[in-house]
């Protein structure tokens, strides 16, 4: 079941939620809608769904066009953040809802049932009711109900964001492998990048209504289409760019009216942005006693070392200018603040991207 | 002294001595203008009525038995139809009005709660004119009905009990509508989009989980509107006059006319256990609705 | 459809009211609908009528001192209720809101036999008494919700720099509660106004408030006078519910009104 979405657009009094959003999820996959909060991906979830209707733009499902379908007859189901179970039934009334609703018959009815409860691993509370369940089994039964019904697609809105930190570690592990067991196609909603890069097949970041970008996890960290989703996806330094030329083969560029850096080489392939920025990640930056072999590198001084457990951050200048590197702890055991050192970065890691 | 009761702190002995000077002054007036008299009633209620005022010596339980006389029983059956009535059309009336208000902008539904709240504060006597100026031969609605040919001579609505109706439902239906609008409006929606997604049709979706979650309230504001009609006076006084007497016009009789006061006392009392029982018995029902069955492990 | 359906309702719920109203215009001495022209003439009528306006007085004058009564010692007792949060507190919520079970019918007759027998039958203290304790259930949970909205700190805060708590309470608390209390006033003062049945019961013939005037009148005869002054009981209910509603007195946290 593959999903087509062309040109979708939904405004609510006169703002626009989803402002022309296209997009393709590949069957089996699991593909997450990332974004800030009001950026519009739970309003884009909601209008696939059919709980919106959308003012423009076309929504198709494995051929089948569902613009206009009543969201009863969809055949997706949903996992909502609030979990939504009917407090009224039980945990198995709760998953044979679906089913009840299609008109399937009583003894499929609890084959299913148990089916989708022992998937999620919770046979034995069959009976309960969601108020004497914890989060993360109400979340489970939630998951139940919506895999019951056998879906042509499923849709997760920030389906973790209820369960404490513990539990979400585990959740996102298993929604994982029940997706990929299953082969059902998956479309997530979520906030946290972390969630995000974990799960995900491929990604698409949105903001103010519209994508900004798609790709792998990978893809997007690394190759950030702008500076938002740079920004968005993890810790960066950035110096504003000027002067950038080409000078034997290779791209020179003046960062932040000080630094002559060697920029990647695609820089010169496309115009460069009226702003260009500089974007390092800190994990790409080395810092050592010694002189390094990359392509940039500067004597700074250390302002502050801050231990993170396995990684060590470490906050540095380049004369006045403010950057920090993360390293390995092990490698940053020695430094010191006020050690002078060697902080050097390879051209092709840094990414040069617009002021937005 | 008197002051360190008043310290910051608000547990613990002196803050005990504290609170009860604050709460006394209420609790005195409640005693005095509530309790008291409620419990002078039921006393009266207990002693027999003679010319020379109520005879204090003798206890008896006559004023009670004298209540099943048939004559009062016809009331009471009366004044049960009626309220029954009311509160039937009520509950009919009652999840189409309360969802389409809670479909509205937030605006529009404090003006339409508003417009349906506000005749319980504008008095009932007026209420009740206004009912005999539509309700009376020559009135709005039978020159109404007249003029569009759906009767050809006018209906007979006041002095008779279907006038009482009539009058009734409009003025005690908000008791009904608000709990279930307040109910409607707490309901989390993404229970409906759940439902919808999962295949159930928007009648579907009201039905199975719309009505259940929300059938507690609109039962316990019936309750209310049952016993609100059981006891309402100046509508049935005025609009069904003698001939139509419910329970609470016998009490002005008993009370007002004869002066009976004992026996008076005594329907009083009855009216206040029927009321009472009813309100228990309201709550069990709404309460056994989906707690019962969670309960149940 | 539905819609149509609902505009009935309303209209069903209103028409009574609005009809009062519309017709005590009325030119004629008929019950006519003022269709073309509008009359003050029965407004005179009604004015002039010594019956209504000593009626009109008293029914201000019970309803103001029983709103004073009764919020002042609700205030009180809110205050303790919200601030010392004992055990009891549900309980005594409970109990202060039990008139509500109390049907109007019950509660007069009950008034009419204690104030004859404490001798206060016919006397405005008596009258006052009833209608002070009807408004308390409406009064208490109005006074309580507006209590908990000033937050405990601002008081500690008062009394930590030098204030007791009494000064505290009346520099501080009653301050904030300015709102708070002039809506429960009012409301206070509306209920009472309106009532009608305990009223009825145990008032004496020399004590008729407003509405008990109109319903006695109104068992006798039926004429556009009485129409006259029900409506202008109907303007100033109107205007007290509109004051009222732009205190924020009817907001969506709608148990504040209903038991």
């Amino acid at each position: 079941m593959s999903l087509e979405l062309v040109g979708v657009k939904k405004s609510f009094d006169g703002v626009r939620a989803v402002d022309g959003v296209d997009l393709s999820v590949v069957k089996g996959e699991l593909f997450v809608l990332l974004g800030p909060s009001g950026c519009g991906k739970t309003t884009l979830l909601r209008a696939i769904a059919g709980i919106y209707g959308i003012d423009s733009g076309s929504v198709v499902l494995n051929g089948r066009d569902l613009t206009r379908t009543p969201m009863h007859r969809r055949n997706m189901a949903m996992v909502f953040q609030s979990f939504a179970l009917f407090p009224h039934l039980s945990a198995f009334d709760n998953v044979a809802f679906g089913l009840k609703s299609r008109r399937v018959g009583g003894d499929e009815i609890d084959k299913r049932v148990n089916e989708a409860l022992a998937l999620v691993r919770l046979e034995m509370l069959a009976a309960r009711y969601p108020n004497q369940l914890s989060g993360g089994q109400q979340q489970r039964v939630a998951l139940a109900r919506a895999l019951a019904v056998h879906p042509d697609l499923l849709l997760l809105d920030e389906p973790l964001s209820n369960l404490d930190a513990r539990l979400r570690d585990e959740m996102r592990v298993e929604i994982r492998e029940l997706q990929r067991r299953l082969g059902i196609t998956t479309l997530l909603v979520t906030h946290d990048i972390g969630e995000a890069f974990a799960m995900s097949d491929r990604m698409a970041v949105m903001r103010e209504g519209k994508i900004v970008q798609i790709g792998r996890g990978a893809d997007i960290y690394h190759f950030p289409a702008n500076r938002f989703v740079a920004n968005f996806v993890g810790p960066i330094n950035e110096f504003p760019l000027t002067k950038v030329e080409q000078v034997s083969g290779r791209v020179l560029g003046l960062a932040a009216g000080e630094l002559k850096v060697w920029l990647p080489a695609e820089t010169a392939d496309h115009s460069v942005e009226t702003e260009p920025r500089l974007i390092l990640r800190p994990e790409n930056l080395r810092v050592a006693v010694t002189e390094g072999s990359t392509d940039n590198s500067f004597m700074a001084e250390i302002e502050d070392v801050v231990f993170r457990g396995g990684a060590t951050e470490c906050r540095l200048r380049i004369g006045a200018l403010k950057l920090f590197a993360i390293l390995p702890s092990a490698d940053a055991a020695a430094l010191r603040a006020g050690d002078r050192v060697t902080v050097g970065w390879n051209a092709a890691d840094g990414v040069v991207t617009g002021a937005r | 002294m008197l002051g360190s009761s008043f310290s910051a702190d608000t547990s613990g002995s002196r803050a005990r001595s504290a609170l009860a000077i604050f709460v006394a002054p209420l609790v005195f007036l409640m005693a005095v203008g509530f309790v008291w008299p409620l419990i002078q009633a039921f006393v009266n209620s207990f002693h027999l009525n003679t010319s020379h005022g109520i005879d204090l010596e003798h206890w008896t339980i006559n004023n009670y038995l004298r209540l099943a006389d048939p004559l009062y029983l016809e009331i009471l059956l009366r004044t049960l139809r009626i309220s029954a009535a009311v509160t039937a059309i009520t509950a009919v009336l009652a999840y189409p009005i309360a969802l389409f208000i809670a479909r509205l902008s937030p605006r529009a539904q404090s003006w339409m709660i508003l417009a349906y709240v506000s005749p319980w504060l504008v008095n009932t006597v007026v209420k009740a004119l206004g009912w005999t100026l539509l309700l009376r031969t020559n009135g709005v609605v039978n020159t109404l009905l007249l003029q569009l040919g759906i009767v050809d001579t006018p209906l007979r609505l006041l002095l008779t009990e279907t006038g009482v109706v009539i009058a009734l439902v409009p003025g005690h239906f908000m008791f009904a509508l608000l709990p279930l609008w307040t109910a409607i409006c707490a309901l989390d929606p993404a229970l409906s989009w759940a439902a919808g997604t999962l295949g159930a049709t928007p009648s579907a979706v009201f039905w199975r989980i719309v009505l259940p979650l929300t059938l507690p309230a609109l039962i316990a504001g019936l309750v209310i509107n049952f016993i609100m009609n059981m006891t309402a006076f100046a509508i049935p006084m005025l609009l069904g006059g003698v001939r139509n007497m419910v329970v609470s016009m016998l009490a002005y009789q008993l009370d007002l006319i004869s002066l009976d006061w004992p026996l008076g006392g005594a329907l009083a009392v009855t009216l206040l256990a029927f009321t009472l029982a009813l309100v228990w018995a309201g709550q069990r029902i709404a309460v056994l609705g989906i707690a019962g069955r969670a309960a149940k492990i | 459809m539905i819609l149509a359906f609902n505009i009935v309702m309303l209209v069903v719920v209103l028409a009574p009211v609005v009809l009062v109203v519309w017709i005590s215009f009325t030119p004629t001495a008929s019950f006519v609908l003022p269709l073309s022209e509008l009359s003050l003439r029965w407004y005179r009528e009604a004015l002039s009528y010594p019956g209504f306006v000593d009626a009109f007085f008293l029914s201000v004058e019970v309803a103001a001192i029983a709103s004073l009564i009764t919020v002042a010692a609700t205030f009180l007792a809110a205050y303790g209720l919200v601030r010392y949060s004992p055990k009891a507190a549900p309980a005594l919520m409970g109990f202060f809101t039990a008139p509500l079970l109390v049907p109007a019918v019950v509660f007069g007759i009950a008034m009419l036999q204690f104030v004859n027998r404490i001798g206060l039958y016919n006397r405005l203290l008596g009258l006052v008494l009833a209608h002070a304790v009807l408004v308390i259930p409406f009064a208490i949970r109005s006074l309580a919700s507006t209590l908990r909205g000033v937050p405990e700190e601002l008081e500690w805060a008062a009394m930590i720099l030098g204030c007791s708590r009494i000064r505290m309470m009346l520099r501080v608390t009653l301050p904030l509660c300015a709102r708070g209390l002039v809506t429960a006033s009012l409301f206070c003062f509306l209920l009472s106004f309106s009532e009608v049945t305990t009223t009825i019961f145990m008032s004496g013939p020399s004590l008729q408030t407003l509405p008990v005037r109109i319903y006695n009148y109104m068992s006798d005869r039926i004429d556009p006078t009485v129409a006259a002054v029900s409506a202008l009981v109907v303007f100033i209910s109107l205007a007290l519910v509109l004051a009222l509603n732009m205190l924020g007195a009817f907001r969506r946290t709608g148990s504040r009104l209903y038991p």
